[in-house]
């Protein structure tokens, strides 16, 4: 068969509103979810009992399960369970950042138990008050060494993001798939759509190694 | 909130079977990623650029693009690209094989090029052959060190293949979403058919978690 990628073209402005949307769905879910992951990662060190068996399930949960099926869960069910009407940019927030919340949470909370229990001996040897030991000590070096982690999680996240198609979402992968369809060419343009996200996620991996090998290096001194 | 449930009006069977269908395509894949997987890592640790260029391509395809994108453009364009008809399941093996495959390749190579030197070293002192080195040193240890990994990608596929939904296989999520419609039960059905995805991935992952912590206890 004959391969017209000049088809592209025409939909240029469509497919780069879908990218915008992805992008922007990403950005929004990986600010909250960090914030919210590193709270929950928090809540499964603390030692109140009740708030580490509700992070835990919570954490359990999210990832023992499809994503698929937590986005049409929240588009479907929350709003007649909660009542309300919800716009499908805000359930598509709310069903990934608390996917993204569940693996940062793990990310985090293996960065705090990574920080050697000879850290805290040594602040104590100085003198440092408790607050000090937390902030200035435990702190810094297992939010580093969450980084890479942390970094790959948002590809993760950037590629779950596609799911969101399946609910009626205007992504990348939505816009897409309905060119795909209504031209009849869905070799041409899912293709380009594959490379594009690609072409987003590659570099960022190669951002994560490279950020590892040289935070692994400065903790090693 | 008024909302009475109705757990009742939802038959398990579709249900059973979609999950039979979940589970085939899972065992199904992971043969296919279990080995396959282990030959593209060999393919991309081969000093013949030739051979190890696409091969790290494949992989790196494979694992910086949305499953859901290779699984649609796998059922749209294989067969007219290259003018084979399979059955939707095999399409749908094929494509999460191949992207449990990516997955695994990445896992050997790391825990291959984490069998220490001295081990290697031992090897050449007792007078072992380069393929016996390999056979007898570097591949027991590197599978073993991978098995974690490739516990925790295969459970992933069993997650990721709730998206072969979308184009049509007949499985947990399809079946889930079908009941869904036909009793506008969406509340009980999905919280069903998540807890029975749960029900299977979680046993798995606690005993790959046991495995590390085993393997931890045995290393230090």
């Amino acid at each position: 068969m004959a391969l017209d990628f000049s088809i592209i073209l025409r939909f240029q402005d469509a497919l780069l509103l879908g990218l915008w949307m992805t992008l922007k769905l990403t950005l929004i879910c990986v600010i909250l979810g960090c914030t919210f992951g590193f709270l929950v990662g928090l809540a499964r060190t603390s030692r109140s009992l009740a708030l580490r068996a509700i992070s835990s399930v919570y954490v359990e949960f999210f990832r023992g399960t499809p994503v698929l099926i937590q986005l049409f869960w929240i588009f479907f069910c929350l709003p007649m369970i909660l009542g309300i009407e919800l716009s499908n940019l805000a359930s598509g927030v709310i069903a990934l950042t608390l996917y993204m919340g569940a693996i940062t949470s793990e990310t985090f909370r293996a960065s705090l138990k990574s920080v050697g229990p000879e850290q805290l001996d040594a602040c104590i040897a100085l003198g440092l008050p408790r607050r000090n030991q937390v902030t200035n000590v435990i702190l810094p070096q297992a939010v580093l060494r969450a980084i890479p982690t942390l970094l790959s999680n948002c590809v993760s996240l950037f590629k779950e993001s596609a799911l969101v198609s399946a609910v009626g979402m205007a992504d990348l992968m939505f816009v897409g798939q309905n060119i795909s369809n209504n031209t009849a060419r869905p070799v041409e343009v899912l293709t380009i759509v594959a490379l594009i996200y690609f072409v987003i996620a590659f570099p960022l991996t190669r951002a994560v190694s490279l950020i590892e090998r040289r935070i692994l290096a400065k903790l090693a001194i | 909130m008024n909302y009475s449930f109705d757990f009742q009006s939802i038959s398990f069977a579709p249900l059973w079977e979609g999950l039979m269908v979940t589970l085939e395509l899972t065992a199904a894949a992971n043969i296919i990623g279990i080995v396959g997987g282990f030959l593209l890592a060999l393919l991309i640790m081969s000093p013949i650029a030739v051979i190890r260029l696409p091969a790290m391509l494949f992989v790196e395809f494979f694992r910086c693009t949305p499953a859901i994108v290779q699984i649609v453009w796998f059922f749209y364009c294989v067969p007219m690209l290259f003018n084979v008809f399979l059955g939707s399941m095999t399409m749908g093996i094929l494509a999460l094989g191949f992207n449990l495959m990516a997955f695994n390749a990445e896992a050997y190579r790391a825990s291959i090029q984490a069998v220490p030197r001295e081990q290697i070293d031992a090897g050449i002192a007792l007078g072992l052959n380069p393929l016996q080195r390999i056979l007898y040193i570097v591949l027991p240890t590197a599978f073993r060190a991978s098995i974690p990994v490739l516990l925790t990608n295969g459970i992933g596929i069993f997650q990721q293949s709730a998206l072969v939904a979308i184009v049509a296989v007949q499985d947990l999520m399809y079946q889930g979403k079908t009941l869904a419609t036909e009793t506008y039960r969406p509340i009980e059905t999905f919280t069903v058919v998540a807890l029975i995805y749960f029900a299977v991935s979680f046993p798995v992952t606690q005993v790959v978690g046991y495995f590390e912590r085993r393997r931890h206890l045995l290393m230090s």
